[in-house]
């Protein structure tokens, strides 16, 4: 019985060392990349199979595009607020309103063509292969997807921002 | 000696109520629930895993499970941080998306 017990609890031992061996071991590759100055940039490199050149040139990008970016959201929120007042004081649509919400809606559709740049510039960097497959997924993860709004109003799935999608024609 | 034990008496006298005593104790013995039987586990432990070939047979299933535990573990984490540092970088990139914890 006793010799019985000592074999079980050996296999448990067992058990656990290889549970934490191949956890260890399996999750390696995550704790490299967790210790990148930044992860989600070295995730880019291996999901989309970057060599260090390619790496080294979308980084730049990306450092060259995020301060454009935090200003252009800024600004929008800076008209947002000027909106936020104006509303609390109106009782109608004044053209003081009217240019507010275009001068916004203008910047927002600026920061999005930016982004769209964004996008295919980093795409061009990639092997073609990968800069398409970078295509796909971006436009499926960000705001270029099928949005609240159209779905609301049953827009067609053919419609522009699914199949029809310019992106889906460019050739990086 | 069995001539002895023969002419042997006990002239010392019974103590009191002892034939009511012996049948009490009997009574007890009898209604005594049985010995449970021997569990499997304990049949396990103290048969059949001491042999050394089941032993080695229980110690590589142990093993292999743990093995494979793991890297189903592993595998779920990876996947998990996978989601998360794409989610960050739509996020560093998307200010529409900065804002949401999920893809």
């Amino acid at each position: 019985m006793r010799r019985g017990v000592l074999i079980l609890l050996l296999g448990l031992l067992l058990g656990a060392a290889g549970f934490a061996g191949f956890y260890y071991l399996g999750t390696a590759a995550c704790r490299d990349l967790m210790r990148e100055p930044q992860p989600e940039l070295a995730w880019l490199k291996k999901e989309f199979k970057l060599t260090d050149a390619e790496f080294a040139r979308i980084s730049r990008l990306h450092a060259a595009y995020l301060p454009q970016c935090a200003q252009r959201c800024q600004h929008i929120e800076a008209l947002s607020q000027k909106l936020r007042e104006l509303l609390t004081q109106a009782t109608n649509v004044t053209p003081q309103i009217q240019a507010l919400l275009a001068e916004r809606a203008k910047t927002r559709s600026d920061c999005e063509a930016e982004m769209i740049s964004h996008f295919f510039a980093v795409s061009r960097t990639m092997p073609p292969e990968q800069g398409r497959r970078y295509l796909e997924w971006v436009e499926h993860e960000t705001v270029l997807r099928r949005q609240a709004m159209e779905a609301r109003h049953h827009v067609d799935q053919a419609g522009p921002m699914t199949d029809e999608h310019p992106m889906h024609h460019v050739q990086p | 000696m069995d001539e002895l034990l023969r002419e042997w008496r006990v002239d010392a006298p019974l103590p009191p109520r002892f034939q009511e005593q012996v049948w009490r104790r009997i009574e007890r013995a009898a209604a005594r629930p049985e010995s449970p039987p021997r569990t499997l586990l304990s049949r396990l432990l103290g048969g059949a895993l001491p042999c050394p070939g089941f032993a080695f047979a229980c110690l590589a299933v142990f093993l292999a499970l743990g093995m494979a535990a793991g890297a189903w573990a592993a595998q779920r984490k990876t996947s998990r941080l996978d989601s998360e540092l794409g989610l960050r970088y739509v996020q560093s990139i998307d200010p529409y998306r900065a804002g949401n914890s999920a893809p």
